[in-house]
C-alpha cells in the first residue's frame, strides 16, 4: 500500500488516536505553565532583591536550569528521585520538570518586565506609604504585564512544543501515542506527519497572537 | 539517604571517560547541524527578503513549519518519514546521526533565517542605495556593504542559538543517536545509579554551555558599547 492508500484506510483511526493524546499534552503544558508562572515570579523577585542571600541562590538556579537540557532535568526527576525515596508519577515528573525549567526562563521575562517600569513608580508608591510588597503588587507588576505578555506568549508556545519530550518519562501524550501507533501498524509516514500537522494547528495561531501582542505593545509605547 | 559524594568517588573514574567519549558525538552533531542551520538560514533569509513572490512564499512556508513543529516531531519526521515515502531508493546511508543533523539543521535554519532577516532589515535602506548609486551591483552591495554591518547585529542571537542547539542535541537520543543522554541512560540503568549518573550528565552539559553563555554576554556588552 502506498502513502495515500494507508491514509484512506486507516487515517480516521490515526486521527482519533492522536487526538486522544491532546488532553495529556494540554494538562502537562497547563500544569507546567502554572507552576512556572508562580515559581518564576518568586525567582525573579529574589533576583532583584537587595539581599545577597536571596539573590545568589536564585541566580544559581536560573544559570543551572538554563544551562542544562530539559530532557536531563526530566530524567533526574523521574529516574533519579526514586534513589532519594520518592517515585513520581509520569505526570508529576513532567509537570515539575518542565515547570522548574520554565521558571528559570520566565523569571528572566519577569525581571525584564519589572525593570522596564520606571524607578519613579516604585519610589512614588513607597512615598505614598505602601509597603514594597504592595507597591510591587499594585503598581509595578500591573504595568509590567503589557511588556511581559508577548514574551510570555512565546514562552507558552515553547512550553507546548517541549511537552513533546515527556513521552520519554512515560506520559501518554500525542507523541507517545504516535509512537505506539507506529509500532502497532508498522507505518510511520502518515502518523508522524499527522502529529506534526496537529502541533502546527496550535503553534502557528499562537505565534500569530504573540506577534500581534508585540505590535500592540510597540504601538502603545 | 543518597550519598552522592561517595558514589562519585567510587565510580567517577569509570563514568566520566565514557560520558566524555559520548560527548564527542554531541559536539559533532552540534557543530554539523550549526553549519547546516547557517546555510539554510542565509538561503531562506535571502529568499524572504527577495522581491520574487514565489521565493518569499517558499521561505515563509518553510520558516512557519520548521519553527512551529516541536524539535522531537521534526526529528521523527525527518528520520522516519522519507524512507517510507520513497521505499525504492537506497537508504543505507541514512543513519540516525544523519537524521539528527538534518532535523536540527532544518529547525535551526528557520530560527536563523528570521535572525538574519532582522539583521538585514535593521540596516538603513540608504546603505544599499548609496552602494548601488556608487556603481556596485546588488550582489556586491550585499557582500561588501550590507553583510559586514549585519554581522555585528546578528552575532549575539546566533551565538545564543548555538547554546540552545547544544542543549537540543540531547533530544537526538530519542531517535537513537549515541550521544551523552544515550550513554548516561545505559550507564545509569546498568549500574542502578540513575540520580548520580544523570546529575553528572547535567554537569557535563552545564560545563559546555555555561562558558559559552558567559562569552556571549561579554560579546553582547562589547558590541552594544561599540554601536
Amino acid at each position: 500500500m502506498n502513502f495515500f492508500q494507508i491514509l484512506e484506510a486507516r487515517g480516521w483511526y490515526f486521527f482519533t488516536t492522536l487526538l486522544s493524546g491532546w488532553p495529556a499534552t494540554l494538562v502537562v503544558a497547563m500544569g507546567a505553565l502554572l507552576f512556572a508562572l508562580i515559581f518564576g515570579l518568586l525567582i525573579a523577585l529574589m533576583r532583584i532583591s537587595r539581599w545577597r542571600l536571596l539573590r545568589w541562590p536564585a541566580t544559581a538556579y536560573v544559570e543551572f536550569f538554563r544551562g542544562t537540557p530539559a530532557l536531563v532535568q526530566l530524567f533526574v526527576i523521574y529516574f533519579g528521585f526514586p534513589d532519594i525515596g520518592h517515585q513520581p508519577s509520569p505526570f508529576q515528573a513532567a509537570i515539575i520538570g518542565l515547570g522548574l525549567n520554565g521558571a528559570a526562563y520566565l523569571s528572566e521575562i519577569y525581571r525584564a518586565g519589572i525593570e522596564s517600569i520606571h524607578r519613579g513608580q516604585m519610589e512614588a508608591a513607597l512615598s505614598l506609604g505602601m509597603t514594597p510588597a504592595r507597591a510591587m503588587q499594585y503598581i509595578v507588576l500591573p504595568q509590567a504585564v503589557r511588556t511581559m505578555l508577548p514574551p510570555m506568549t512565546n514562552f507558552a508556545i515553547v512550553l507546548l512544543k517541549d511537552t513533546s519530550i515527556v513521552f520519554a518519562v512515560g506520559v501518554l501524550e500525542v507523541m507517545a501515542l504516535a509512537r505506539q501507533l507506529v509500532t502497532e501498524t508498522l507505518t510511520s509516514a502518515p502518523i508522524y506527519l499527522m502529529a506534526g500537522a496537529m502541533y502546527l494547528c496550535v503553534t502557528i495561531p499562537m505565534a500569530r497572537l504573540a506577534a500581534r501582542l508585540e505590535r500592540q505593545r510597540q504601538a502603545w509605547q | 539517604m543518597l550519598q552522592l559524594p561517595e558514589i562519585y568517588a567510587e565510580n567517577i573514574h569509570r563514568w566520566l571517560p565514557e560520558l566524555l567519549y559520548y560527548s564527542l558525538t554531541t559536539l559533532k552533531i552540534g557543530f554539523i547541524s550549526f553549519l547546516l542551520a547557517v546555510a539554510f538560514g542565509v538561503f531562506f533569509a535571502l529568499c524572504r527578503t527577495s522581491r520574487n513572490r514565489f521565493l518569499q512564499g517558499l521561505a515563509v512556508g518553510y520558516i512557519e513549519i520548521a519553527r512551529g513543529l516541536p524539535i522531537v516531531v521534526l526529528l521523527y519526521i525527518v528520520y522516519f518519514v522519507p524512507p517510507q515515502l520513497f521505499p525504492d531508493l537506497n537508504w543505507q546511508w541514512f543513519s540516525d546521526f544523519t537524521g539528527a543533523v538534518l532535523g536540527l539543521g532544518l529547525h535551526g535554519g528557520a530560527i536563523l533565517a528570521e535572525v538574519f532577516r532582522s539583521g538585514i532589515e535593521a540596516l538603513h535602506k540608504g546603505q544599499r542605495e548609496a552602494a548601488i548609486s556608487l556603481g556596485m551591483t546588488p550582489a556586491k552591495a550585499m557582500t561588501y556593504i550590507i553583510l559586514p554591518q549585519a554581522t555585528r547585529i546578528v552575532l549575539p542571537p546566533v551565538a545564543n542559538y548555538a547554546i540552545g542547539l547544544l542543549k537540543d542535541t540531547s533530544l537526538c537520543t530519542l531517535i537513537g543517536v549515541n550521544e551523552i543522554m544515550n550513554g548516561a541512560k545505559s550507564i545509569a540503568f546498568a549500574d542502578y545509579q540513575p540520580m548520580a549518573v544523570f546529575v553528572l550528565a547535567a554537569g557535563i552539559y552545564f560545563a559546555m554551555s555555561y562558558p559559552l553563555s558567559l562569552a556571549v554576554r561579554y560579546m553582547e556588552r562589547r558590541l552594544s558599547i561599540a554601536r
